[in-house]
């Protein structure tokens, strides 16, 4: 499978399809992976490809750097693919404009990551090129797939409160959440708007609140599963819970999933007239 | 009427320009009586009102907030209130997630007809929330640091 | 520099301050909220004194922010930006603390009721010092009028904006003007013939210099805002090219499908398949049927173009203009565009269909035929050329039963108003059908006899008394055939009996409905409409022909059932919206609108393009702009509001996650400053 990556990787590069490959390559140890920039065809063995490849590479698609390096071929997973869906119905990327190097995926992490527990796309539903034998992507009930949240969602109302309190509390605004957030791409972030200051930026307990509920509210109907926020939050703080409670709406309200089917309109951009509105007096 | 330390709910209501807000009016034109706990904010549509608006409203100490707009297909600009009502769609659910009685923030259509729905839904609200109490977890939170005013903000 | 603030709190005789201490509030508000420079009580705010008191004092003390706190803003907040202006302070400094119908009105208790007051002027007061200037918008206007639909309502507002000196573009879905107005026989209440008042109307229109008709012809979009829509319109092929054609009428007389069923008529008479819809039509020039056309028939049936079809060309061989024919059976649909500055919708309505009421037999049993049916057997040049024959076997009926509220006044079917004209046109019709058939005899059930209009109740009471209709208070419950008669079973409910009727016809007074594409036509002029799908005013009263777009105007049945003179009427009032309209060149709109945010380089705008913006907006508002560097290449592409276009709702801005559009007159640091000022005292 590397080799059929390198392979394609050198013949995306030597013929210009692409200027650059963003792809994963050897870290320091066995067990780490790095993201890694192929520009030249020379250099196209620094790629590789193993469980360790938890991350998204998608990310980098926001960034200038990494975009003045010219038009992209990118390696991603089955989960990372979603985030180009999403990319593109927001406008960010064209289609055109990004070569998708697809692989077949298994799950990643050591112990395996929680996003591939309930995983129903080890193979990308979009990509230029698929790497790795195609692996059917077998249908995962939603139940299933948000057996994760289930007790928390269970807790009594008060427990809720001191459990997210006892995690927001944690927050140092660091902001490492939505810096890796491939979806959180947005110039000026709110919380930096400073007329009127709508989230308090300093740690503390009620601008910690506004600000976890507000970024994960900014991602509903967005946000793909990729869990990078958690992964790298410094505080340990469990945001993908969130997040996926807002998958778990959006699915259950709209019948939506965000980065499935790039035909869909995005969920938090459209209505329906029988939308539901059980809760409305 | 009251004795000193008996709770007193504070409700801040969002309410649309076209139906609900001139459904307030009309209760007044009608004197018709409700509870006074209520702080109108009047936004031109429900599909205006942004989620964070309702987060500051707890933040400046409110025990219970009410949206309310035109009903479903009534709305002065056609889809306002249908794009409102999916925000809240997930909206809701999080604060839920998070440990927020969702009775704390109520939604409700009332048209600029609806003088005696308006007062029904304000008295509910109002009882509703007396019931739950003051919101005393955000109101811990507020306390424990200092409060970042537009005023310090912007000079 | 800070804002002085005035804040002038309205007695309103005694309705705000018999609960509200009002003399507190004001005291409270120059205390308590910073930037309060002046406040004071006033008996009537919004009296000639009450204003100038506001007036001089933005003088006297310099002013810059205004907070009245007095009745709903719905009421005054006009009144003191009025008064603002002459000033020369920017109104929209100007705000309304609700203290009357939201305080005063609603709370007894005087210690709570200044409390809340007191609370609701601060947030004003915070509002108010984030207040900032705005323009009214100024919009170019296009001294053009667009109608849609040439009834009556439609022909009458054309005819008055035309008068007017502009330019109208009449638009008709049909091939000939003269709507459902040129189907009837006689009009109440004075009996004059329906075509003899109509026609020379529908002539004028043919005639007008100022007048663009466009028959056989519909809305295909419409785009653009109040003073400049950009109309598209859909010429469907009519197959006759009406610059040559002459309307000599030897085509349709050679044409050998003539049983076809005229809608003119209801489908009581027939007609050819190239054919004039009825003797006046205007304009005078047929059209061809392609459904029921041998030619295209056949072209079809062989797919292949209509021109190479050889079955029957009897129609363009009967055609004497030369050297080309006036007949064209290429002709195919063609869009034209047209820009105008107004738009007046009289679509109309269509009757009620026949299948709804079974238990009447409508549909099912040929002399059981609608109001519209009746008055084209009714009318001189219909079918019967006047004469009342049943439908079956040419008959005249010697006994016949009117069925009043056939689709209205019945939830039970979905139709719960009232279709308004019914009661008179059936108390015509009693008297028509006396006229006709003088040994005959009517008889009408109804629920109740509602004829509000002048000379209507006297009108209806000479169909009773002179004319000698019998009227039963009671609905029919089944109507079905005996031999050749009709046995009608209702109720008398003035006697308590029950009644068996052995009619030999049955007129149903079907109710007027909204035309079946009401919604869909209504989504593309974005304009509201009703639970029945009649359009919406945007006051039931004080707006009634104003819909909820600007510039679109309302006339006739598409709002609601009428009768001809409110639907003539109506149609006047919207030609004089239309007129004032555009009698300016410019128009000046409210500065509500969103505004999305522009910076100094490198960043431009905060705006990152994700369009959920433009997704969301109602009124297609907001477009796309590319920033470019000097070499011409896109820095970025970010959200434009098109002012003209934008109707101030505010969802772009709730939708924005970085809040890089704000909603002018409620931006983020003014509904800021209202929340954080909320504070229960």
């Amino acid at each position: 499978m590397i080799e059929a990556l390198r392979k394609k990787a050198e013949e995306l590069l030597r013929s210009k399809t692409v200027d650059v490959i963003y792809g994963y390559g050897e870290g320091s140890t066995p067990e780490r992976t790095r993201p890694v920039f192929i520009t030249k065809p020379e250099d196209v063995n620094k790629l590789t490809w193993n469980k360790y490849c938890v991350y998204n590479l998608t990310t980098y698609l926001k960034r200038q750097e990494a975009r003045k390096l010219g038009k992209p071929a990118i390696v991603v997973k089955g989960c990372d693919a979603k985030t180009i869906i999403v990319l593109i119905k927001e406008s960010q990327i064209k289609r055109e404009d990004v070569y998708i190097l697809g692989v077949t995926c298994n799950g990643v992490g050591e112990p395996q990551a929680t996003k591939c527990k309930a995983c129903d796309i080890h193979t990308p539903r979009i990509y230029d090129e698929l790497i790795g034998e195609k692996i059917e992507n077998k249908e995962i009930s939603f139940e299933e797939r948000y057996a994760e949240i289930e007790e928390y969602e269970k807790l009594s109302e008060k427990d809720k409160w001191e459990f997210w309190q006892k995690q927001f509390a944690k927050c140092i605004k660091c902001y490492a959440c939505s810096s890796i957030c491939p979806l959180c791409f947005c110039d000026r972030c709110i919380v930096d708007k400073n007329q009127p200051q709508w989230i308090d930026p300093s740690a503390h307990p009620r601008g910690n609140l506004s600000w976890n509920v507000t970024r994960a509210y900014h991602l509903a109907g967005r946000c793909i599963n990729c869990e990078e926020c958690q992964r790298v939050c410094p505080a340990d703080i469990p945001l993908n819970l969130l997040n996926k409670k807002l998958a778990k709406e959006t699915e259950k309200n709209f019948k939506y999933r965000a980065g499935y089917n790039i035909d869909d309109e995005l969920a938090m951009a459209t209505y329906k007239e029988d939308d539901n509105q059980d809760f409305i007096k | 009427m009251s004795e000193e330390n008996k709770f007193e709910p504070k409700i801040v209501a969002f309410l649309c320009n076209w139906c609900t807000y001139a459904g307030a009016d009309l209760a007044g034109t009608g004197r018709k009586q409700y509870q006074a706990n209520v702080r109108v904010i009047k936004l031109p549509c429900t599909g205006g009102i942004d989620p964070l608006f309702l987060i500051k409203a707890f933040e400046r100490g409110a025990d219970g907030i009410l949206v309310s707009g035109c009903h479903p297909g009534d709305c002065h600009y056609n889809s306002g209130n249908y794009h409102a009502r999916r925000r809240w769609n997930v909206f809701r659910p999080l604060l839920e997630f998070c440990g927020i009685n969702p009775e704390r923030i109520q939604f409700s259509w009332v048209s600029a007809a609806e003088g005696g729905k308006w007062v029904e839904t304000i008295n509910g609200v109002i009882d509703s929330i007396r019931a739950l109490g003051p919101f005393e977890g955000y109101q811990k939170i507020n306390t424990m640091g200092p409060m970042v005013s537009s005023e310090s903000a912007n000079q | 520099m800070s804002k002085k603030i005035g804040v002038f709190v309205c007695h309103c005789g005694t309705n705000i301050s018999a609960t509200v201490d009002v003399e507190k509030v004001a005291e409270e508000a120059k205390k308590k909220n910073p930037g309060v420079t002046y406040t004071t009580t006033h008996k009537y705010m919004c009296s000639d004194p009450g204003q100038k008191l506001l007036r001089d004092k933005i003088k006297e003390e310099g002013l810059t922010g205004i907070v009245v706190a007095a009745c709903s803003p719905k009421m005054h907040e006009r009144t003191f930006r009025n008064a603002a202006i002459k000033t020369g302070l920017n109104p929209y400094h100007v705000e309304i603390s609700n203290i009357r119908e939201q305080c005063s009105w609603v709370h007894k208790d005087k210690a709570v009721g200044t409390t809340k007051s007191i609370d609701l002027v601060r947030m004003m007061t915070e509002k108010t010092r984030k207040d900032k200037s705005l323009k009214p918008i100024k919009v170019h206007v296009t001294k053009r009028a667009l109608v849609i639909g040439g009834g009556i309502a439609g022909i009458q507002a054309a005819l008055d904006i035309a008068d007017g000196g502009n330019e109208v573009i009449l638009v008709e879905r049909e091939a000939s003007i003269g709507g459902h107005m040129a189907q009837l026989s006689e009009t109440f209440p004075t009996l004059d013939c329906s075509q003899c008042i109509m026609t020379p109307k529908m002539v004028e229109v043919a005639q007008h210099e100022n007048i663009k008709l466009y028959t056989w012809s519909e809305i295909e979009a419409v785009g653009g805002y109040l003073g400049n829509f950009d109309i598209k319109i859909r010429k469907k092929a009519r197959s006759v090219d009406l610059d040559l054609c002459t309307g000599c009428s030897s085509c349709w007389q050679v044409c050998p499908s003539k049983k076809i069923k005229s809608e003119f008529d209801m489908g009581l008479g027939n007609r050819t398949a190239i054919y004039v819809p009825f003797p006046q039509a205007i304009p005078s020039k047929p059209v061809i049927d392609r459904e029921n056309c041998l030619l295209f028939k056949d072209a079809r049936k062989k797919n292949i173009p209509p021109n190479d079809s050889k079955v029957c060309r009897k129609c363009i061989d009967a055609c004497p203009i030369a050297p080309v024919k006036a007949i064209d059976y290429s002709q195919e649909d063609e869009i034209v565009e047209e820009k105008v500055g107004a738009i007046v919708v009289a679509t109309g309505y269509r009757e009620l269909e026949d299948g709804l009421y079974g238990e009447y037999g409508g549909g099912k049993y040929k002399d059981v035929i609608t109001g519209l049916q009746f008055e084209r057997l009714a009318s001189a040049s219909g079918p019967t050329d006047g004469m009342i024959k049943r439908p079956s076997d040419g008959k005249e009926p010697e006994i016949i039963v009117f069925i009043q509220c056939v689709g209205s006044r019945d939830p039970s079917k979905g139709c719960s108003y009232c279709s308004k004209t019914c009661c008179m046109y059936t108390a015509k019709h009693t008297m028509l059908y006396k006229h006709k058939v003088h040994h005959g005899h009517a008889y009408v059930f109804y629920i109740d006899i509602r004829c509000a209009g002048k000379s209507y109740e006297e009108f209806a009471q000479r169909a009773i008394e002179e004319e000698g209709a019998t009227y039963l208070r009671g609905r029919v419950s089944r109507v079905y055939q005996k031999g050749d008669k009709l046995v009608v079973l209702g109720a008398d409910t003035l006697t308590g009996s029950v009644v068996e009727i052995e009619a030999e016809m049955v007129v149903l007074a079907s109710a007027m409905k909204a035309q079946d594409d009401a919604g869909e036509f209504a989504r593309k002029l974005s304009i509201q409409y009703d639970k029945d799908m009649f359009f919406s005013e945007i006051h039931p009263k004080l707006k009634p022909v104003e819909s909820s777009s600007a510039g679109i105007f309302l006339a006739g049945t598409c709002q609601g059932p009428k009768d001809i003179p409110e639907a003539v009427a109506q149609a006047g009032a919207a030609a004089s919206k239309v007129l004032a309209l555009l009698s300016s060149d410019e128009l000046e709109r409210e500065p509500v609108v969103a505004r999305v945010d522009r910076q100094l380089p490198p960043v431009f705008s905060t705006c990152i393009g994700c369009f959920y913006c433009q997704k969301v907006c109602p009124y297609s508002a907001i477009e796309q702009e590319d920033i470019k560097a000097r070499d011409g290449s896109v820095i970025k592409t970010v959200a434009r509001v098109n002012e003209g276009l934008c109707q101030g709702c505010g969802l772009c801005a709730a939708t924005c996650r970085s809040k890089s559009i704000e909603l002018a007159g409620f931006n983020d640091e003014q509904i800021y400053a209202e929340i954080n000022a909320v504070e229960f005292n």
